[in-house]
């Protein structure tokens, strides 16, 4: 963003917006990335049941794997600063 | 599993069913992919894939035509002018790529690999917004009611099986797979090319940790590889199924309040009185949501790629 600008209140308020954008994209994208995980991995182990007809051993921890997953992603990035 | 369900029910045809209305398999039947056995044009199994252009594939393909067409001839249209002054439509893209740049890649990506990684930013979104857009116009579902009253098509011919509704191709998980998958690779290619290979790889996991505690990360951190995109897969396509699924739910009122009271009058008043204002109204929401996804996207692709480059632990 030049310098003349800066004094404009909808160049100010892009700028704000921008930074918000900046800061909540990583959180938002965990929200997704837990459920995400938890889909993936019980949909694998759904999947990996039906061949093996093992159920319900895979599916069970393919949903904890899933759980363990996005619990990470999720800590990983609260923690981060 | 939701797609297999849609693949399971969409050979058969709810106008076919005894002229009972069937909500739940109208709706599936609009929204889901036409079956391999109705394809739009037939093509040749090769190694053992269906090569057949069906409902998905053929607007997938209208889409990716015509905003390379528009995008191209406009923009060769201004490098010819002798003053380069943006005029009309060219005006609107100006902005959009400068929004793209400055707001999406430069906060994430940082100043150094901007130019870089826009071009494919600005690619999805244009793709995937004129994909979502486009799913909401009923071009074919007008097509159809000409067929219907003016021009009775063949049932076996081309229009007639392209006028069984229009659809989002962004509603379909392979598409958008298709993407995620593109975000994917894009993610190793950066943190390779800013990194390096091996340094790329090794970053991926916390430094500094006892030994035993890399055996349970580094599982965890690949699978976490792998969900990332997995998320924006189901987020694009639940979104876009999800819409449509509500209009059409809505507007189906209409036809099981008919049958229920057997007169047309309850379900045309219902119909003026809850169904239309209420499909009204969500599809102003979805005009929204069609801005807001192609925009979570391609922001989240941004982040994802940024998050390769700046690693801090």
């Amino acid at each position: 963003m030049s310098e003349d600008d800066r004094g404009a209140p909808l160049a100010r308020s892009l700028e704000s917006f921008q930074e918000n954008i900046r800061r909540s994209g990583p959180v938002a994208s965990v929200g997704y990335a837990l459920i995400g995980a938890i889909l993936l991995c019980g949909g694998a182990g759904y999947a990996l049941d039906s061949w093996r007809g093992t159920s319900p051993w895979f599916l069970l921890s393919g949903l904890l794997l899933g759980i363990i997953v996005g619990f990470y992603e999720l800590a990983k990035t609260i923690w981060r600063r | 599993m939701f797609a297999l369900l849609l693949q399971e029910h969409a050979p058969e045809h709810a106008g076919e069913t005894a002229g009972k209305f069937d909500a739940g398999k109208t709706i599936i039947d609009h929204v889901s992919n036409s079956g391999l056995d109705h394809p739009l044009i037939h093509l040749p199994t090769i190694a053992g894939i269906d090569f057949s252009v069906t409902k998905h594939v053929f607007m997938l393909w209208l889409v990716a035509a015509a905003v390379f067409i528009i995008v191209t001839a406009t923009i060769r249209a201004y490098l010819k002018q002798d003053r380069l002054v943006p005029t009309g439509f060219m005006n609107a893209l100006e902005a959009l790529v400068e929004f793209i740049r400055d707001s999406i890649a430069t906060p994430n990506v940082g100043r150094k690999w901007v130019n870089t990684y826009t071009p494919l930013l600005l690619t999805f979104f244009v793709f995937i917004f004129s994909a979502n857009a486009i799913g909401l116009i009923p071009l074919f579902d007008v097509l159809g009611l000409v067929n219907h009253f003016v021009i009775h098509a063949d049932e076996q011919s081309f229009l007639a099986r392209v006028v069984h509704g229009g659809t989002t191709s962004t509603a379909n998980y392979n598409v958008t797979g298709a993407l995620a998958t593109i975000t994917f690779l894009s993610i190793i290619v950066a943190g390779t090319k800013a990194h390096g290979f091996v340094k790329h790889w090794m970053n991926l996991v916390p430094h500094g940790l006892a030994w035993p505690l890399y055996i349970l990360l580094i599982p965890i951190e690949l699978m976490g590889m792998f969900v990332k995109p997995f998320a924006l897969t189901m987020r694009l396509a639940a979104n876009m199924t999800g819409g449509h699924i509500a209009i059409l739910a809505i507007l189906s009122f209409v036809f099981i309040f008919t049958e229920m009271f057997s007169q047309a009058f309850a379900g045309i008043g219902v119909g003026l009185a809850v169904s239309v204002p209420l499909a009204v109204g969500i599809s102003a929401l979805e005009i929204i949501v069609v801005l807001v996804q192609a925009y979570v996207f391609t922001l989240l692709s941004a982040v994802f790629i940024g998050m390769a480059i700046h690693v801090h632990h």
